[in-house]
């Protein structure tokens, strides 16, 4: 049941232009891959890590946790215009289930944001003949990093966006602690604690130690991003089982 | 006629957080200088020998991003307000014409921005004597930190009421914002041109009262821009 919940969900995102929504990211890897004038060549380091650091400055600190509020936004936009919630929920499913399913689906949206993002940049590197080879272990790191860094700003934004009706009210919530992540990556107290740092601090590959798994240790990520993520999952949960329709 | 709109334009944004949201965009900005200053006020306070300018930069970094963002929040808000409950059928029904209920919305936000930047020189004034960063208070200074970037942001107002009035969609609105956002903290590599480089004062000649200017010139032509789309268009 869960997965036909899923392909209605997807269904209705078509519907929402959501697959332009999709590509912003890609179109910004690569613009910004393309135009960067920092010497890729003839370095000490490898042209690509230059390349993928610029890049998560914007990508990582701003755009991929500003996007999980338009994404959460959109998944919920259908079911909050003209009693969709009842429609929905009048079907035989569980509201767990379509919980979990609008979860899933944002998710996986933001997977293949991240694929799609360093698939431009790697077009763009290509372009602009970066000599060196293209490292894929540190792409893939960024990319599951950046990607399991988004589970709790993608939970609290779907709760955000159940409750509120309007847009602007759960992206008003994304944008208050988005913002000062900007000045928490530079604490090295605050950075490896504040949830919305967490997308820039797993995808910039400021070392190229291949030790670990991610560029946190462990336990930050175990702690701060599996925690929020509980917090914020449970939370949204609750508050749709419980949620009057109307 | 526009008063009465107006009026009843400010009753509609009640308990909507419209207020909250003025309110907390300027203390936001300072508010983080607030966090920054105490967790490092010895580095900080050594940065600069015109301790009062460099605080005044460290609040403007914020500044900025903080208007676009608010302008992206706050159009959509509105539009909502009467998107919600289809209420612009019946606003556009009343013996008023498309064109005021157009300049009611913008005189309201507008007005919204500017308290904001209001609140925002005293904030930064407040903040600013409490760390005594010595004498002389540069007053001027705070008032062309504060007011300077609300006059520069007025195309990216006229821009955002349009496409957030426009579009069935608020998440196309949403979406612009956050690629405007993008554009603002990226403006020291953005030729001048790009309307989301404007708040953050900076330019080629630099002079930021060449922003102001530029500012309310594109402002009130995007606005009749946006206005005259939207008499064109049908009611949504």
């Amino acid at each position: 049941m869960l997965f036909s919940i899923m392909r209605s969900e997807w269904f209705k995102l078509q519907k929402s232009k959501v697959s332009s929504i999709i590509m912003l990211g890609p179109a910004l890897g690569f613009i910004m891959g393309y135009l960067n004038n920092e010497p890729l060549q003839a370095q000490q380091i490898n042209g690509w890590f230059i390349m993928f650091m610029y890049n998560s400055l914007v990508y990582g600190l701003l755009f991929l946790p500003l996007m999980t509020g338009v994404l959460a936004g959109t998944i919920c936009r259908y079911e909050h215009q003209a009693g969709g919630w009842k429609q929905l929920l009048s079907m035989p499913v569980t509201r767990n289930k379509v919980f979990i399913a609008k979860y899933l689906i944002l998710i996986l949206l933001v997977l293949l944001i991240q694929f799609l993002y360093f698939s431009a940049m790697f077009v763009a590197g290509i372009l602009k003949g970066i000599p060196d080879p293209f490292p894929l272990e540190i792409a893939l790191k960024s990319i599951l990093g950046g990607w399991i860094a988004t589970f709790p700003l993608l939970a609290l934004q779907l709760w955000m966006s159940i409750m509120w009706k309007s847009f602007a009210a759960p992206f008003t919530v994304n944008v208050i602690f988005t913002l000062p992540s900007i000045m928490a990556v530079n604490s090295e107290t605050f950075g490896p604690i504040y949830p919305w740092a967490q997308p820039f601090l797993m995808m910039h590959n400021f070392t190229d130690n291949m030790d670990t798994l991610f560029y946190v240790p462990a336990e930050q990520v175990l702690t701060i991003v599996g925690g929020s993520f509980l917090l914020f999952f449970i939370g949204g949960l609750i508050y749709f089982r419980r949620k009057e329709l109307f | 006629m526009i008063g009465k709109l107006l009026q009843a334009d400010f009753i509609k944004i009640k308990r909507k957080g419209f207020w909250l949201l003025s309110f907390l965009g300027a203390f936001g900005v300072v508010g983080l200088q607030i966090v920054n200053y105490s967790l490092r006020y010895d580095w900080l306070i050594q940065q600069s020998d015109d301790k009062w300018l460099y605080y005044l930069y460290n609040v403007h970094s914020f500044t900025a991003m903080a208007l676009v963002l608010g302008i992206v929040i706050l159009t959509s808000l509105i539009a909502s307000v009467e998107d919600e409950t289809n209420a612009w059928k019946q606003l556009i029904a009343l013996p008023v014409s498309k064109m005021t209920v157009y300049l009611s919305k913008f005189t309201v936000l507008a007005t919204l921005l500017f308290i904001s930047s209001t609140l925002l020189a005293i904030f930064t004034f407040s903040y600013g004597l409490f760390l005594d960063l010595g004498e002389p208070v540069p007053y001027i200074e705070i008032l062309k930190f504060s007011f300077y970037p609300y006059c520069a942001s007025l195309p990216i107002l006229a821009f955002h009421l349009w496409i957030a009035t426009v579009s069935r969609n608020q998440g196309i609105p949403i979406t612009f914002g956050v690629i405007g956002c993008i554009a603002t903290y990226l403006a020291y590599v953005l030729p001048d041109w790009v309307i989301w480089k404007w708040p953050t004062l900076m330019n080629d000649w630099n002079d930021p009262l060449m922003n102001v200017w530029l500012g309310i010139g594109f402002g009130i032509l995007l606005y009749f821009i946006g206005m005259f789309d939207f008499i064109r268009r049908d009611v949504k």
